[in-house]
């Protein structure tokens, strides 16, 4: 419950003080826009099309590629608990686990993943 | 009001935010602009309190500026200086402070003018100046579509009154949309004057136009019996064309070719990111202009070799720059010289065909790479040799006239370097991401208004005809 009040506390008074800042703003200089004015700045001309568009997101294998090593760094920590006790053998099973896994880094290098553009 | 008149005080104190517009007889003015420690100079309209304006306006240019006026927050006012005494600018701005100097005289000028503006604009004593285009859509929003599409949400309709892009394969074949954006002539980022309509899907360019020149205008003769075009073109050009008609000092020459581009230096470091830098630089081709011809030494060679040797060191702007923007044979072939043809092996110089320039021991400057870092380095090392030939020139003629190098090419041979360069923009810029295009750019050293004495052919659409 006290977190609770402290958080409200904390919105209640970030809203205060955007309002009372904007209020003060608005007075001091209202707020004027006209059509031209709204326009992007790009060097003195106005745009016929909408900014809205989808383009192809380049970068997605790379994310792909962070969650699969993510992954791979969860089952590290309940392999790093058990390392002392079980020794040799799961160094070995780590290596063996590691090295299927950079064989996968390898594939996607060749198919160009990691390229870019 | 005591809020009010604190927050003045404060402002007061700061350095007045400016954005810069150049029209003809403005480009070095600018640049002292930019050193004056009185103002900011900023890359966007919005957070500006003075339009700037340093030259006259063409009619192309006048309605950017009007566009670049209305984008400015309020409070904001209008100082401008121009050298003609008609100027198209006077009659679209109905507010503004006209600085009355001498060219040599107008940068300070404009400065104090500023100063003394927004002071007045805080205090309340000078209006600030209204709305002056329409405020009028230029689409307005139609709502559902005749096909049933649209009505609301983030796929209906014309949102804020602007259809929706086009459609088209991208480089993987997938039917994506394209983006038409529409730069210039005021981006800072850009060449001054140049008009880009690009197709991007995502970052990537698809097709590139090359809008009309806007100095264009100003370059035609009001007369067949005139000899010289109305419009005197670049100031760095002046001795160059002078030397096309009449001997010339060699050591004037190579000093305007040194500050050519030490200027060019410091605009693309501002663009790159290294604004401090660039400020420097620009400092230093003022010192460079003010030596004058004939100076026998303290020409700033020693600070060009330390610039070239700090920026050969600067890793991220050879991965900025390296591998960007090559151009085919075909290409530098059409250029006939230049520093882009020397910066890709071409051993191409007309100083080279000159007696006074042999007699010195001239040899050109020519890297291999043919890209953007090449011209980067191939520029230094030419700016570096110019403060070197005009230590060592003394009074020195040329001997060789109706040709001549100029900083960005040779001149006297039909178009111009930056008129040879334009039509190959488009071939060169397409498949390019936007910041490579932008580096591209920069480093091709485009002048518009050089572009502008070439007489325009016929059948060029105004610029602003799309």
């Amino acid at each position: 419950m006290e977190g609770g009040a402290a958080a409200l506390t904390i919105l209640v008074v970030a809203l205060g003080a955007f309002l009372i800042l904007k209020g003060v703003g608005d007075v001091l200089n209202p707020p004027r826009s006209t059509a031209p004015s709204r326009v992007p700045f790009s060097g003195g001309l106005s745009p016929d099309t909408h900014a809205w568009n989808r383009y192809h997101v380049r970068y997605y294998p790379m994310a792909l590629l962070f969650l699969a090593f993510d992954m791979e760094m969860v089952f590290m920590y309940p392999w790093a608990v058990v390392f002392v006790e079980e020794g040799l053998i799961a160094l070995i099973e780590m290596l063996m686990f590691i090295t299927i896994l950079l064989f996968g880094i390898l594939y996607t290098w060749r198919e160009g993943a990691f390229r870019w553009s | 009001m005591v809020v009010r008149s604190i927050l003045a005080r404060l402002a007061k104190k700061a350095p007045v935010p400016v954005f810069l517009i150049s029209g003809i007889g403005g480009d070095e003015i600018t640049d002292r602009l930019r050193l004056d420690d009185r103002l900011h100079v900023t890359d966007s309209p919005r957070p500006a309190m003075i339009l700037m304006i340093a030259g006259r306006l063409t009619s192309d240019l006048k309605y950017a500026a009007l566009q670049v006026h209305d984008q400015m927050a309020e409070p904001r006012a209008v100082v401008r200086w121009s050298p003609a005494e008609r100027d198209p600018a006077a009659e679209v701005f109905p507010h503004f402070v006209a600085v009355d100097a001498v060219a040599a005289a107008a940068a300070a000028t404009l400065a104090a003018a500023a100063v003394n503006t927004r002071d007045d604009l805080l205090a309340g004593s000078f209006p600030s100046s209204p709305p002056l285009l329409p405020d009028v859509e230029p689409n307005p929003w139609r709502g559902v579509g005749p096909w049933g599409q649209g009505g609301t949400g983030m796929t209906g309709g014309v949102p804020y009154g602007r259809p929706l892009p086009e459609r088209a394969k991208d480089r993987d074949g997938l039917q994506l949309d394209q983006l038409l954006m529409r730069v210039g002539p005021f981006l800072p980022a850009l060449p001054e004057g140049l008009i880009l309509e690009v197709r991007l899907q995502g970052d990537v360019i698809q097709d590139v136009t090359v809008g009309a020149n806007p100095f264009v205008e100003e370059a035609v003769p009001d007369s067949e019996e005139e000899e010289l075009p109305a419009f005197p073109g670049p100031a760095d050009l002046a001795p160059f064309l002078a030397s096309l008609r009449v001997p010339v000092a060699v050591a004037e020459l190579e000093l305007a070719r040194a500050r050519h581009h030490l200027r060019w230096l410091g605009h693309a470091l501002r663009v790159h990111g290294l604004a401090a830098l660039g400020r420097r630089v620009l400092a230093l081709s003022a010192r460079v202009h003010s030596q004058g011809a004939g100076s026998s030494n303290a020409l700033g060679s020693a600070e060009v070799v330390e610039l070239r040797r700090s920026l050969e060191r600067n890793f991220t702007l050879a991965w900025a720059t390296r591998g960007i923007g090559r151009l085919s044979g075909d290409q530098l072939a059409a250029l006939d010289g230049g520093p882009v043809a020397r910066a890709a092996g071409i051993e191409r110089d007309e100083r080279c065909a000159d007696p006074a320039y042999l007699a010195l021991g001239f040899k050109p400057v020519v890297y291999a790479g043919g890209d953007a870092l090449a011209r980067w380095r191939l520029r230094l090392h030419e700016a570096e040799q110019s403060l070197r030939l005009a230590e060592t020139a003394g009074n020195s003629m040329t001997t060789v006239t109706g040709t001549a190098e100029g900083p960005t090419g040779p001149l006297g041979r039909g178009p111009g370097p930056s008129s040879r360069l334009l039509p190959l923009l488009p071939e060169l810029l397409t498949g390019l991401e936007w910041g490579d295009a932008v580096t591209t750019l920069l480093s091709l050293d485009l002048d518009l208004r050089e572009a502008a004495l070439t007489p325009p052919g016929s059948g060029v659409a105004p610029a602003w005809a799309w």
